[in-house]
């Protein structure tokens, strides 16, 4: 095959390209796209139209549910608890993408600059191999306060032992740095990936020119990676927003509401309560915070494409 | 996303080192220095934070779950013993496990490892292919309605998992799919949004020039996927298959809700399981320390044969 | 091409790693397969460590009747998310161990199958119960939904050595008192056995209280709830005061009573002497028990259920104490009881129905008590129990006195429970931590009245 479609490529590029070609492909789409919306239409569409119908309902989870307007709605905006978890949320999102956004970074570029092993990269790697439940688990036990290696430690050095998951002040930022470990590297190997598209030969400039490491960073790195680091931040928000495993298996909401996360509370009125209706209208609501924060976030990108091009 | 003027010659593997022979010595020594150090040291710190709690694992996993407490501080495991690691096999004796503080739950480990084997490999082959397709169809044919149907596919990104997991648990319940290891496999089979973004993104960065000369030949759509594209975008795809094997492996929640019986739970559930049989003496650290570990092994194994392909070529999703 | 081989070879180890468990499955024993004529039903219990007695009673049960058991073991937030999600998909278990906190909604769902018409046919003899566990499974309108299986007290696990160290005897912790003036013989006792860092006392001078290395009385995260049963409620319910109007079926609450603020304030004031660990450590515990094992706590207050691992382990030597005397003049306990339900939708519910009067029975009840778990329900099988404890070199009668005192007080069972332990919980853990004071006790009580109209 290789032969033939050397010698064919002069042909090719001859080879006109026609409008005609738009007609002809719909029926080959149909049959590429056919699975595919098979299990969106099925298992997302479906269903997400049945979650907006049972948000009208006070559907319950045993049994079954009569209609029953915007009550789910109007519940929710008068519920503290909703408005609370909304704020928890929020808080946790800033804390964790913020710091795991810098620290991202910060990574690439030690791993862009400094050293480009394998090892390490696959190092970094590491925490997002193991299952969300597990790290929550296991940071759970590192902290405990009596018997914890964390605060052991701290008992050691002469500090004090410190209540990570008890004080509600420390709770949630506990619970979003514990998260931040577990994506970080995820994240600053996209960010790197992004690196490799930065000419070195910039860099080679500017340190001929005498330009110190932090210089570089601010005037050829940053600038050039904003279309990758906006689009990480794109998938990473709307992953945040929907954090729910670790506040399961640590603080299950506590203390004093103060990591009642959006996505816990919805499970909580779904399976505590059995009140679907609820639970699928504060799901709807979530879907269309995290649409227009996506949205902002694309057009951000948008208005900023590469300095490169 | 509109793919940008980078072609996709600048393939990361390629890229020069870093380290700068060309400068003169004497801005060569200035390198060597101040922030160099603080660099390297942070980066130690960093190595340090992310392996500490895995080595943790591994030290609570060879300890006596009675000695944990007491000797809370000893960073080598405390009355070594592999109890930890036969609960979870199963090859302990509830006996053997009471008088270590064990669980004393039977644990049928093999065969939960077998199942979200299946899970995640039918998973993946489904996954990758079929969302493949789609994307091909995104990028490369031509059809009214292609970017808007493409953006109604990206928009299942925003959807919260929960929204969709009960009704689909109400779906599976009724095609009689609960508690079967084809009902956990179900919504993920065909796509996620996430996939066919990805692979559209290498899709639209790969050059026309092949295609187009094979179908000058008479070649049809099909056959220049299957043939001729497919095998051109053997890295991503298998990056992708790897993602989705890392994921499928790790899901919880509806493996939880959906395959509860023995035979159809997967690992991740029964690690849940696991943890919250605790028996009187507390949480059987040392045999859910053990649990994870062995859990997560084959990914590690995974990833040491083939993490350098994926650490090569995460780039793909969507930097262009 | 290159690609294809790799690719190959790719496929070739997924194929050999996949090959490899499907193998070992096959070779190794799955779960035990049961009935001999057909006739099996599903048993559902969340404590591992009555698994055994219960396999026991279940092997039993398949000799005389003929009916084979499976019984399945989850733990606790498992259980119940379990049962709930077997509700909505119609594979609950026939016959599943309920707990009164759950078991109201439940009932309201109607899930649970009302046996009041079978118990009056089979002539069943609710009297063999201990007394009021029979009627905490009825309706207001007459329907029951369980027999009762096993009940659990609170008391006072302590370390051996640090109270005789201290000065103190056996007898004279059975003998503590407490009040909201001075806290008592009771708050004597927990600030002597707090230490500090350098070894002072809690009730000696220079007592640091922000360098705590043992603290006298151990507070447990996981029992700041609505109901308070390891932590308050020894002391509130001591003080004159319940929960609300009535239990069973509670429609009124009584958390803005003074006699509930004064008794926080009370068991505050032992945080703020440093006698007790703060809230926020508490919740950031598994459990006193770690803390107790290394040494950091000296006296815990927790369930019978506890028993196993308190008087079980061999590294600190554990004794029991009933808990303190209170204004009112008496101790109290909460006094908290298990069932057996049958699933409103079970298959086999006359199958079901004959393993609940099976398990609700002596016969059965009996060899749960020799296994020294639990107190069970009827009667005699206490007894059992209590000589079976003995028998291990377990004292127990720190929990047993209170049933036969009567100073025991039954766990509210009402409608929206989850509602109201959630709303209590965050205002107890708020007052506790100084967040805000006795009026937001009384807020919150309003709040969940409320859900009552």
């Amino acid at each position: 095959m290789n032969t033939r479609t050397r010698s064919l490529d002069t042909r090719a590029i001859v080879a006109p390209r026609t409008a005609r070609r738009r007609r002809g492909d719909a029926r080959i789409a149909l049959f590429f796209i056919a699975p595919a919306a098979l299990g969106f239409i099925a298992f997302y569409l479906v269903p997400s139209l049945r979650g907006i119908w049972f948000s009208f309902t006070d559907q319950n989870l045993i049994g079954s549910g009569t209609f029953i307007g915007f009550d789910n709605y109007t519940r929710m905006f008068g519920d503290p608890l909703f408005w609370n978890a909304l704020w928890v949320t929020l808080e946790y999102v800033i804390i964790n993408i913020g710091v795991q956004t810098v620290l991202a970074v910060g990574i690439a570029v030690l791993m862009h600059r400094l050293t480009r092993s394998a090892v390490v990269r696959g190092i970094i790697l590491l925490p997002y191999l193991v299952a969300n439940v597990v790290v929550a688990l296991v940071w759970f036990w590192m902290m405990d306060y009596s018997t914890g290696i964390i605060n052991v430690f701290l008992d050691f050095v002469g500090g004090d032992r410190m209540a990570f998951f008890g004080n509600e002040n420390l709770a949630i930022p506990t619970i979003a740095l514990i998260n931040v470990w577990r994506y970080v590297g995820y994240t600053a190997l996209l960010v790197f990936a992004g690196l490799q598209t930065i000419p070195t030969q910039l860099y080679e400039a500017a340190a001929l020119d005498g330009a110190s490491e932090v210089r570089m960073f601010r005037s050829i790195t940053l600038p050039l990676l904003r279309p990758v680091l906006a689009l990480v931040l794109v998938i990473t928000v709307v992953g945040s927003f929907q954090i729910f495993d670790t506040v399961a298996v640590t603080t299950e909401g506590g203390p004093i509401n103060s990591t009642r996360v959006i996505y816990y509370y919805i499970y909580q009125q779904a399976f505590e309560r059995f009140d679907l209706g609820y639970a699928s209208a504060m799901s709807v609501f979530l879907l269309i915070v995290l649409a227009v924060v996506a949205y902002f976030q694309l057009k951000i990108m948008r208005s900023n494409s590469s300095d490169l091009a | 996303m509109t793919a940008t003027a980078t072609p996709p010659q600048t393939r990361p593997s390629v890229s020069p080192p870093s380290r700068r022979e060309d400068l003169t010595p004497a801005r060569r020594a200035r390198r060597i220095n101040v922030g160099r150090i603080i660099a390297w040291a942070a980066l130690i710190v960093l190595l340090f934070v992310t392996l500490f709690p895995f080595y943790w694992m591994l030290r609570t996993a060879l300890s006596t779950n009675t000695a944990l407490y007491t000797n809370a501080g000893s960073l080598l495991p405390v009355e070594f013993s592999w109890g930890g690691f036969s609960r979870v096999l199963g090859l302990s004796s509830p006996e053997q496990a009471a008088a270590e503080g064990g669980t004393t739950g039977s644990i049928n480990f093999w065969l939960y490892l077998r199942n979200t084997v299946i899970v995640a490999t039918v998973i993946t082959i489904g996954q990758v292919l079929f969302s493949s397709m789609a994307a091909y169809a995104f990028a490369r044919l031509e059809w009214k309605g292609r970017d808007a149907v493409f953006f109604l596919f990206l928009t299942a990104l925003m959807i919260p998992p929960i929204f969709v997991q009960l009704p689909n648990f109400i779906l599976v319940r009724d095609l009689g799919l609960l508690n079967t290891l084809a009902g956990i496999i179900l919504p993920f089979f065909f796509m996620t949004p996430f996939a066919i973004f990805f692979m559209r993104q290498f899709f639209l960065g790969i050059s026309r020039e092949v295609e187009e000369s094979a179908k000058i030949d008479g070649a049809g759509h099909l056959r220049i996927f299957f043939r001729i594209v497919l095998p051109m975008s053997s890295t991503p795809v298998f990056t992708l298959a790897l993602l989705t094997y890392i994921t499928a492996w790790g899901e919880y929640f509806w493996p939880l809700l959906v395959g509860r019986a023995d035979d159809s739970r997967v690992l991740t559930v029964a690690l849940g399981i696991f943890r919250s049989q605790t028996p009187q003496t507390g949480p059987d650290w040392a045999g859910l320390m053990a649990g994870t570990l062995i859990a997560a092994l084959p990914i590690f194994v995974l990833f040491i044969l083939f993490g350098r392909k994926l650490v090569d070529n995460l780039g793909y999703s969507g930097i262009k | 091409m290159r690609t294809t081989s790799r690719a190959r070879r790719t496929v070739a180890v997924a194929a050999l790693a996949a090959a490899v468990p499907v193998i070992l499955a096959g070779c190794s024993s799955a779960g035990s397969s049961d009935a001999a004529d057909g006739k099996s039903i599903t048993y559902w219990l969340w404590d591992s460590n009555q698994q055994p007695a219960y396999q026991q009673c279940a092997d039993d049960f398949q000799k005389s009747s003929g009916i084979s058991v499976k019984i399945e073991q989850y733990g606790w937030s498992d259980y119940w998310q379990g049962l709930t999600t077997g509700f909505a998909s119609g594979t609950a278990p026939d016959v599943f161990a309920d707990h009164l906190s759950y078991y109201p909604e439940f009932v309201s769902q109607g899930q649970l199958l009302d046996i009041s018409d079978r118990v009056e046919k089979d002539g069943i003899d609710l009297g063999i119960y201990q007394d009021g566990l029979a009627d905490l499974w009825t309706t207001q309108e007459g329907g029951r939904y369980g027999l009762p299986k096993d009940f659990d007290t609170v008391a006072t696990f302590y370390n051996e050595k640090m109270v005789t160290d201290a000065g103190y005897t056996a007898d004279q912790l059975a003998d503590l008192a407490w009040n909201t003036k001075d806290g008592g013989s009771f708050e004597k006792l927990v600030a002597h056995l707090t230490v500090d860092q350098n070894g002072i006392r809690g009730d000696e001078a220079g007592f640091d209280k922000s360098k705590v290395t043992v603290y006298g009385l151990a507070l447990s995260g996981n029992g700041l709830n609505a109901s308070g049963q390891q932590t308050w409620s020894p002391y509130a319910l001591g003080n004159d005061w319940y929960y609300g109007d009535k239990t069973p079926w509670t429609s009124s609450w009584n958390f803005g009573d003074k006699a509930f603020s004064d008794t926080l304030s009370w068991y505050k004031g032992l945080i703020d002497k440093g006698y007790m660990p703060s809230v926020d450590i508490a919740l950031s515990e598994q459990d006193p028990l770690n803390g107790y094992l290394a040494g950091r706590y000296a006296l815990v207050t927790d369930g019978s259920w506890m028993n196993g691992s308190y008087l079980g382990q061999s590294g600190v030597p554990t004794k029991v104490a009933p808990t303190p005397v209170g204004p009112s003049g008496e101790r109290a306990s909460l006094f908290n009881g298990l069932s057996d339900g049958i699933w409103a939708g079970s298959k086999n519910q006359d199958d079901a129905w004959e393993w609940v009067k099976y398990l609700g029975s002596a016969a059965c009840q009996d060899v749960i008590g020799e296994a020294a778990v639990v107190f069970p329900a009827v009667k005699t099988s206490t007894e059992k129990a209590e000589a079976a404890f003995t028998a291990k070199g377990w004292d127990v009668t720190g929990f047993t006195e209170q049933v036969t005192d009567g100073t025991t007080k039954l766990l509210p069972i009402a409608d929206h429970w989850s509602d109201v332990n959630d709303t209590m919980k965050a205002a107890i853990e708020s007052y506790l931590k100084g967040a805000s004071d006795a009026s937001a006790l009384k807020t919150a009580n309003d709040q969940v009245n409320a859900l009552f109209k």
